[in-house]
């Protein structure tokens, strides 16, 4: 399928180039695509849209849409003429407007508005709310209105920025199915940043890590799980122990490789059954976390070590781990 | 970096970029002016001037701002404290009662106090009716002026110290409390550091109006720079006296605009409001609260009550005299061009704060805040800045047609209303600018990048969806710009076409004229329309509350 999104050598700064918030990225996204980007708070995720949307202007690099180049150095062509849908974080609907004319606001006028506000409508459960005003709308019916205001004029990429950031943990989870069925539903281009990993997994056929203004890795949820790139893409997707090359002898696992670091996943190390390598150890704390237990030893040499289990371990156990769960990284990944 | 920076300024100009240039340029043209005529000299008077009266005029300005300084501060930071702190009779009364002296210009108080204690005035009069007759108080001097630019003047203090004490006092008071410290040591260790860059912010405000007053210096006898500029220009003749007395002015005006942006500096806390930190009242002894209710009694009598007594009693007296239909003409001029000036600097100040955003070139984006400096100017120095490229520009024509054509023709610019229209939307540019950024701010940019991610360009995402928004601002913009224009003297006095008169001009020239008394219709009508703008204002308040 073709690219509908493609990015070469992308470079944003503020504050006269002070602050360089977008260090030379490249991503291509293919037609149909439902992308994720992750990353904190300060990573560079919400310029990247603003700079795809139109809403900010590179220092380097260029950006095309649909093979159409909409910003390099030497062109730039307008938000509202890029065709590109955008969800707000605070979901910007316009509060003197019904939610009839806040989906109706995109339609050109040649379009019959009645009919695609109404297929709209339909299509995020909202029927029957077009005359209500936004302040008249909870948190979730809000976003979803957003949601339906950015598909009605069919953008050929739609980005949402934290769109579940609003709101309580259960209508997060609530919300962001629904949202997964819609995009999949009318077939959109999506592309969506977000803090959180679990949003990204439950929507997203691919995730892209950004830290610091760079992309760090792409790749399928699968992918970056038993394949991440550094230490941080690690432990977005759980709790990681770090183990030097003499904790890993401690279980008999020896390694030589220089400018080498490693980590094991609190939750796959194996307890009292058979792996590959293992010792007896002797429990110093355990903690109830709700739905697992997270426990605390010391190694021969003194190291601090944590791993979970489903159930509650007293005193002495042998834990161990296989080979292919361990996640090895060069010294600067790490 | 440079071959960079050239690709930008190709990429990112748009026609914005050149309108917003045009506008720059257009409200830089008096500073421009005033900056560029330094250059060719001083006139023949200036070395006089600079021997005889400039001393003056710098000791009397500077008289002027440290007085008022003390007399606003006190007015203002203690008055905005006791109704903000303590539960005392008529409180929300006294709240908006206390703005009120603002909407009596400064040169109709202090006409109204001359009257009181002039010879035959109302204070003698009263001091024979219990039995005093060789009463005599002078107020026509400088110590007289400065406490009546004093009283006309606080209520910025007053304002603006007050919604600090409000919004940002109430969590740190107790937490002050809680570390033992008393109410005294709370106020002034921690309440008035945290309220001090707001509180310099309306000090700042206060000693413009000062360096801007004409007619109440002018009247009290009391030489300044202003004054000084008038004299030069109309009693001497010498335009470029002027210039370089406007030059100095302009000089103080920018270092009071830079001392205060730097006292403000990094302090965020000036604008952290948060609602659920509001200052709770407190309760008081029966006799304190009296004695806090004097102190806030003060301003307002002095400032407001007094004042307005005596020219409704004037208005009494003269009202016959003064009532005709040149004066329902002068009025109705007044309102035409106080209408218009606030039409065209609500629209000036709209393009301002747009057409900036929508051009792409951050340099430009910067730029353009320069150009709501006006209001720091004083009317006198940006009247001189537009009247000298005026009768240049007309000059010109002059010259063109009668090389032409063989023609003489007059004057075609100079002395018609839109040199006048063109110094006002200068002036009061940030009137305007600031109460609909305020709405701007709140507002917030995803709405209007939303409309633009839906296809829609600037004009129509500005009609669409800022300008409904931006209502309420705009409007509060039009009434504040429209009074302002209603109570202006010394740029109006420089600026007026011939055939039209103000309600404010009319009131100078009835004083000016020993026609005091005569003075008050006009400056009554004047103060009616300023009392509209300062409810709004207090309803702004109390909504924000």
């Amino acid at each position: 399928m073709s690219n509908i999104l493609k990015i070469k050598q992308l470079s944003k700064s503020f504050n006269n180039g002070k602050d360089l918030v977008i260090n030379d990225i490249n991503l291509s996204v293919k037609k149909g695509d439902t992308i994720a980007i992750v990353g904190e708070s300060g990573s560079g995720k919400t310029t990247l849209t603003r700079l795809i949307s139109g809403l900010e202007t590179p220092d380097s690099g260029t950006i095309s849409i649909n093979n159409t180049e909409v910003a390099s150095e030497h062109s730039f062509i307008p938000p509202e003429k890029r065709n590109v849908g955008l969800v707000f974080q605070d979901y910007a609907l316009f509060p003197h407007l019904t939610v009839f004319k806040n989906i109706a606001y995109g339609l050109s006028k040649s379009e019959n508005k009645k009919t695609r506000v109404s297929e709209m409508l339909t299509l995020v459960n909202l029927t029957g709310y077009e005359n209500r005003y936004p302040h008249q709308l909870s948190g979730g019916q809000q976003q979803r209105v957003a949601l339906a205001r950015a598909l009605a004029p069919k953008p050929k990429l739609l980005l949402l920025d934290e769109p579940f950031s609003n709101l309580d943990v259960m209508l997060r989870v609530q919300l962001r199915n629904e949202i997964f069925d819609i995009i999949k539903k009318t077939g959109v281009t999506a592309i969506f940043v977000t803090h959180d990993t679990q949003d990204a997994i439950a929507i997203a056929d691919k995730i892209i890590i950004l830290q610091e203004g760079k992309k760090i890795q792409k790749g399928s949820i699968k992918k970056l799980y038993k394949k991440p790139k550094d230490y941080y893409v690690a432990s977005l997707f759980s709790t990681i122990s770090q183990l030097s090359e003499e904790d890993l002898a401690c279980f008999g696992y020896n390694t030589k490789e220089e400018n080498k670091k490693y980590a094991i996943r609190v939750n796959q190390f194996k307890i009292n059954i058979p792996s590959d390598f293992n010792l007896s150890i002797k429990i110093n704390k355990t903690v109830f976390m709700g739905d697992h237990f997270m426990h605390t030893t010391t190694l021969p040499n003194n190291t601090v070590l944590n791993f979970t289990s489903e159930d509650k371990l007293i005193d002495q156990v042998t834990i161990g781990f296989d080979t292919d769960t361990i996640l090895s990284f060069t010294k600067k990944d790490y | 970096m440079k071959l960079l920076k050239d690709i930008y300024l190709k990429r990112d100009t748009n026609k914005w970029s050149i309108f917003t240039l045009a506008i720059v340029v257009c409200i830089a043209i008096p500073i421009l002016t005033i900056f560029f005529k330094l250059f060719s000299g001083p006139g023949e008077t200036w070395s006089h001037l600079v021997k005889h009266v400039l001393a003056d005029y710098i000791l009397n300005s500077i008289w002027l701002v440290i007085g008022c300084s003390i007399l606003t501060l006190f007015f203002g930071v203690s008055s905005a404290w006791i109704v903000s702190r303590y539960e005392i009779p008529y409180r929300k009364f006294l709240e908006w009662m206390l703005i009120l002296p603002l909407a009596i210009p400064s040169y109709i108080t202090a006409y109204a106090y001359a009257g009181i204690f002039d010879y035959g005035g109302s204070l003698e009069i009263l001091m024979k009716t219990i039995g005093i007759s060789s009463f005599k108080l002078d107020v026509m001097n400088i110590f007289g002026l400065i406490l009546i630019l004093s009283l006309s003047l606080f209520p910025y203090i007053y304002v603006s110290a007050r919604a600090i004490f409000l919004y940002q006092s109430g969590r740190l008071i107790e937490a002050s409390k809680l570390l033992g410290a008393t109410e005294r040591g709370t106020f002034f260790k921690i309440v008035l550091p945290v309220a001090r860059p707001a509180i310099v912010g309306g000090l700042i405000l206060v000693l413009m109006e000062v360096l801007n007053d004409y007619g109440a210096a002018k009247y009290f006898g009391v030489s300044t720079f202003t004054t000084g500029i008038f004299r030069s220009w109309f009693s001497l003749g010498e335009p470029s006296t002027a210039v370089y007395l406007s030059a100095i002015l302009l000089f103080v005006v920018f270092i009071l605009i830079y001392l205060e942006r730097l006292q403000r500096g990094a302090k965020s806390y000036y604008n952290s409001y948060k609602s659920n930190n509001i200052l709770k009242k407190k309760t008081v002894t029966t006799k304190r609260q009296l004695l806090l209710l004097c102190i806030v009694s003060i301003p307002i009598v002095f400032g407001f009550i007094i004042p307005l007594s005596q020219l409704i009693y004037w208005s009494f007296l003269t009202y016959k005299d003064v009532i005709s239909s040149s004066f329902f003409i002068i009025a109705l001029q007044s309102l035409g061009i106080s209408f218009l000036t606030a039409f065209f600097t609500v629209f000036t100040a709209l393009m301002i704060l747009y057409f900036p955003k929508w051009n792409r070139l951050k340099a430009l984006k910067k730029v353009s805040r320069i150009t709501i400096l006006g209001y720091a100017i004083p009317g006198a120095v940006i009247a001189v800045g537009v009247m000298i490229p005026s009768l240049t520009l007309d000059k010109w024509f002059i010259k063109i047609v009668k090389d032409l054509w063989n023609i003489k023709i007059g004057l075609l610019i100079n002395g018609t209303i839109l040199v006048l229209l063109y110094a006002y939307v200068i002036r009061f540019l940030a009137v305007a600018y600031n109460p609909i950024e305020a709405n701007q701010l709140k507002i917030g940019k995803s709405l209007s990048e939303s409309s633009k991610l839906l296809g829609k360009g600037n004009i129509r995402t500005f009609f669409n969806i800022e300008l409904p928004l931006l209502k309420s601002g705009v409007i509060g913009a039009f009434i504040l710009v429209f009074v302002d224009v209603m109570k202006e003297l010394p740029l109006t006095l420089i600026l007026k076409p011939y055939h039209i008169n103000t309600l404010a001009v009319k009131a100078y020239e009835y004083a000016s004229d020993e026609l005091i008394m005569e003075s008050a219709l006009p400056s009554l009508c004047i103060i009616a329309t300023g009392i509209v703008p300062i409810i709004i204002l207090n309803r702004l308040i109390l909504n924000e509350k």
